[in-house]
């Protein structure tokens, strides 16, 4: 099957119209001002999925949607942001941290969930123009991938699964939700199937390589870095979405990275950012420079992170070239501190002058103690990547997988 | 990217995201933070007391974009058309710009994306015969700002400085 990317935009705007709906709604109940921070449509492995799900408690609301577009949603808080929205909606209700939630605080949960859902399915109704069934709301309270619709870690272990994630956050409070829609995987394909002659289409099993790459790639940076440092790491998210090009810049958190960034020029093109938040590149530098240094890192730090990136950035082209059997040319990997939307801004920038959404490939890099946590972002050109994935042959994928043997 | 909130009377402070604007009537701070090679205009008729701030990401919009906002030659238009609405008056509306900045080597040369949004917004505004009051544009740090409604004081937060303009 082949992905029109212009209908997987359409998807992605109706998402983003939805949440928009929900946060609104959100707003109005609760008084709490919010904002849609992302929306983006992923393609998960089984293993993606627990990546991304894991070791997370939330509290939440499934339901099931059929109709027009049939599958699963589910809207879910982290455990904290869902104690501070019952502190609003039913004041005396139980939510504390440690706290099991009593009834009242169920039902509050689950009438702001099926409130925030029924924006969310609504604006996709209207762009169908048929009606959505909604099933009434199942209240939820899970660790991790159990708070994902029944069956879907199965279906994405027989096949990729596509997730629209939308992230709201609340403006001056600590409050996360997200909305996550898991389509039936039949129904959403044949809804973004393109004809064969259709030039804006891309491959589907080769976008799946492609995502296999980027995990081979972070694991190979990671390698490097454990290598460096002496510092055990490991890849925890890894995972390839489809984002509107303004919202790029947005999957940074709101805070200072160090890192490196570097252009990749030839097939397939785009850039690769390497950052590391300031706690982590304390870590990074206490670890490969023998002196202590002062704070804030100075010079001499910021050379150690330079030198870091360097490293990383060559694991990760390594595993791209690995799989896609050609040396990749890129500009020297350059140092930057600054805002992470800052540093991202001038990738959207320079993307955005020819495409509307970006294929953006995102990873984390962590340590099991978490004093380290880096983010990866590559992101290719569109146009390049269409060309990189026709020139790749599908029978590398195995390939690939005897590789990964023979590299780890 | 839009933000949701109470009514504008209740409303002390609005973030505005990327390829976004926000509007206040009523002296209320706007804010964008990670301003790279993005350009933040402010804009505001202070005997209206009206103001304006849009957070553009490329200088020209192709024909007929899904959003406005996204580019310094109709995200200016977006945001005027918004604060006449509030009352404020073409004759009297003011400009500051910040941000452009050149972060990196490979968009240093060959037409920046910075560069090029702050030359399209200065020849729009100049249409439009809107002065720019000042400006804090290129470098190569991301900046954060907060412009003030009520004075038209626009502070900026810059590789670990603060400087008001």
């Amino acid at each position: 099957m082949r992905v029109d990317i212009q209908s997987l935009g359409t998807y992605n705007r109706l998402a983003q119209e939805g949440a928009e709906h929900a946060a609104a709604s959100l707003t109005q109940m609760t008084g709490i001002e919010t904002y849609v921070d992302v929306t983006n449509v992923t393609l998960m492995s089984k293993r993606d999925v627990e990546d991304v799900f894991g070791g997370t408690a939330f509290v939440g609301v499934q339901i099931g949607v059929g109709g027009g577009l049939s599958g699963e949603t589910a809207l879910a808080f982290d455990r904290e942001s869902a104690a501070s929205i019952v502190d609003v909606l039913v004041p005396g209700a139980t939510a504390g941290d440690d706290d099991e939630f009593d009834d009242m605080a169920r039902s509050g949960i689950s009438e702001i969930g099926n409130i925030m859902m029924g924006g969310f399915v609504d604006g996709w109704a209207d762009y169908l123009s048929t009606n959505v069934d909604m099933t009434p709301p199942t209240y939820v309270e899970r660790d991790g991938t159990d708070v994902l619709p029944e069956g879907a870690l199965a279906r994405a272990k027989e096949e990729h699964v596509f997730v629209f994630e939308s992230q709201m956050t609340a403006v001056d409070e600590e409050i996360d939700a997200y909305i996550y829609m898991l389509p039936e995987y039949g129904t959403f394909a044949e809804m973004l199937e393109a004809s064969d002659d259709h030039d804006d289409a891309i491959p589907m099993d080769k976008l799946t390589v492609f995502d296999e790459m980027t995990r081979q790639g972070a694991e190979r940076a990671a390698e490097n870095v454990s290598s460096m440092t002496g510092i055990e790491t490991d890849v925890d998210v890894s995972r390839l979405s489809f984002v509107p090009i303004e919202d790029v810049p947005n999957t940074t958190r709101d805070e200072v990275y160090l890192g490196t960034v570097m252009e990749f020029k030839g097939t397939p093109g785009g850039y690769l950012a390497i950052l590391f938040d300031e706690p982590s590149a304390r870590t990074i530098v206490d670890a490969t420079v023998p002196m202590e240094l002062d704070e804030p890192l100075g010079d001499m730090g910021e050379s150690a992170i330079q030198e870091m990136g360097n490293i990383m950035t060559s694991g990760f082209i390594d595993g791209w070239a690995n799989v896609l059997q050609t040396s990749i040319d890129h500009t020297p990997p350059e140092l930057v501190h600054d805002l992470g939307t800052a540093i991202l801004s001038p990738i959207a920038g320079r993307l955005g002058q020819s495409q509307e959404y970006a294929f953006l490939m995102d990873s984390t890099v962590v340590t099991p103690e978490g004093a380290l946590n880096c983010e990866i972002y590559a992101i290719p050109d569109e146009q390049k990547l269409k060309e990189a994935l026709d020139a790749l042959l599908v029978e590398r994928s195995d390939q690939l997988e005897a590789n990964r043997e023979s590299l780890f | 990217m839009k933000t949701y909130g109470g009514t504008s009377s209740s409303r002390t402070r609005e973030r505005v995201g990327i390829a976004d604007f926000a509007v206040t009537a009523d002296g209320a701070v706007l804010t964008t933070s990670g301003l790279g090679s993005c350009l933040g205009i402010g804009l505001r008729d202070g005997s209206a007391g009206v103001a304006g701030l849009v957070h553009v990401m490329l200088p020209t919009a192709p024909e007929d974009p899904p959003n406005a906002a996204k580019y310094a030659d109709t995200g200016i238009g977006a945001v005027l058309n918004a604060m006449y609405a509030e009352g404020a008056s073409s004759g009297r509306v003011r400009a500051k710009l910040v941000g452009g900045s050149a972060m990196f080597e490979f968009d240093s040369q060959d037409e920046p994306i910075g560069e090029r949004n702050v030359a399209v917004t200065r020849a729009t505004l100049d249409r439009l015969g809107i002065p720019v009051d000042a400006e804090d544009v290129g470098g190569d740090s991301g900046r954060s700002i907060r412009f003030h409604g009520d004075t038209g004081d626009l502070r900026i937060k810059s590789a670990g400085t603060e400087r008001r303009i």
